[in-house]
């Protein structure tokens, strides 16, 4: 599921006078987005259920990054540094929008999660099962939805504290109540 | 363990979600030249204003009577006042997503209390503005006053042009406040999810 993503091709077959420290950030964007780009689209989907949306907030949160890059000093771990942008561009998604959570039955066919290998019974109560762990999460509170996301991620509880804010027992404490939380929704769900 | 086992199991679910979406990489390409454009289009239609209200200031000045006065002054402060506070947006712009989820919220909302604060200062400012050119009217009226009286029409027309515009002017900060209030109190509620307070 890797896409290597190549944001200096756009250049290829073009002649273009780009300045050293440009070719350098280009470079790095390229291995952020090809390193970063399947959990950013993963957790766009957590803050946005409809596909077209979501498709433009990755673009924003790529965007973002790209436009962070230039100032970016290594006070934080490239990691940390783009989860905490994907976030914050996430949760300005929401406030800006705060659409009624869309349920489940409600999502297109076209915004189901794809998978693009066959659907035998097993693989379709994979996939159902995927989507009502996707609904759960997009019905938590925005700050559990990010703390589920980060823990789903595989970030560690010191990277988790570094992205929201918090200390590490905090997280901790929190991790707990949101996990029951998600549990909480997943059981609501037929 | 149990516990453990229903971690690995959201993740292997998880890690199977989204697949990036088609055309990604093109799309944000050209959404990036897109953005690259308007930053240098938007600087230069700024360059452009301002140097065009400074040489309207300067004109206006040169009308030598206290109506140019009063009209150079007041643009060249509302120039400067524009651009100040353009550089200073400027400044800020695209770091603070960079900083902690909590200091994010916490950024936003300040800037959401000054913004609604900025838009209760404008309405006053508004309401000295109109008195301001109240008084400049009156100071010049024997400018003013044989014009008056020579295109009575024209100035009619002006005047209900100015009045008419008031309620849309209203209108639209009231809305705007609206939605800043309610911006705020969005932010709010994040807030004290984070902190504790509002979350099951």
């Amino acid at each position: 599921m890797n896409h290597a993503y190549s944001f200096t091709d756009r250049f290829a077959g073009q002649v273009r006078i780009v300045s050293e420290p440009r070719r350098v950030l280009e470079k790095q964007f390229d291995r952020i987005l090809s390193e970063y780009g399947t959990p950013i689209s993963r957790l766009a989907f957590s803050y946005e259920a409809v596909a077209s949306v979501r498709e433009e907030l990755v673009q924003e949160i790529a965007l973002a990054i790209w436009q962070a890059l230039a100032h970016f000093r290594g006070e934080c771990s490239e990691r940390t540094f783009v989860y905490r942008i994907a976030h914050n561009r996430g949760l300005s998604h929401v406030l800006r929008r705060r659409p009624p959570h869309q349920p489940l039955e409600d999502i297109e066919e076209s915004d189901q999660p794809v998978d693009p290998r066959p659907l035998p019974e097993e693989q379709a109560v994979r996939t159902d099962q995927r989507a009502q762990l996707m609904s759960a999460i997009q019905s938590l509170p925005v700050t559990h939805r990010q703390l589920i996301v980060l823990m789903l991620e595989g970030l560690s509880h010191a990277e988790i504290a570094d992205v929201i804010g918090i200390t590490e027992n905090n997280v901790a404490v929190r991790l707990t109540r949101a996990r029951k939380a998600l549990k909480d929704a997943l059981g609501a769900r037929p | 363990m149990i516990e453990d086992r229903e971690l690995e199991s959201w993740r292997e679910q998880w890690s199977n979600v989204a697949e990036p979406p088609a055309e990604f990489q093109r799309k944000l390409q050209r959404r990036i030249k897109r953005e690259d454009r308007r930053f240098v289009l938007g600087n230069v239609l700024t360059l452009i204003v301002f140097l065009g209200l400074l040489i309207f200031a300067v004109f206006m000045r040169h009308q030598s009577s206290w109506m140019g006065t009063g009209w150079a002054t007041g643009i060249c402060l509302l120039v400067f006042v524009s651009a100040g506070y353009r550089v200073w947006t400027m400044l800020g712009t695209w770091r603070p997503q960079t900083q902690s989820t909590r200091a994010f919220v916490e950024l936003w909302h300040k800037r959401v209390v000054a913004r609604i604060r900025l838009l209760r200062i404008s309405v006053y400012v508004s309401l000295g503005w109109i008195i301001f050119c109240a008084a400049l009217t009156a100071v010049n009226w024997t400018t003013i006053g044989p014009d008056v009286r020579a295109h009575p029409k024209d100035w009619v027309e002006l005047l209900v042009a100015c009045v008419l515009m008031q309620p849309v002017i209203w209108y639209w900060a009231a809305w705007l406040h609206r939605r800043k209030v309610a911006e705020l109190n969005e932010v709010k509620e994040i807030l004290d999810e984070m902190d504790g307070k509002s979350v099951p």
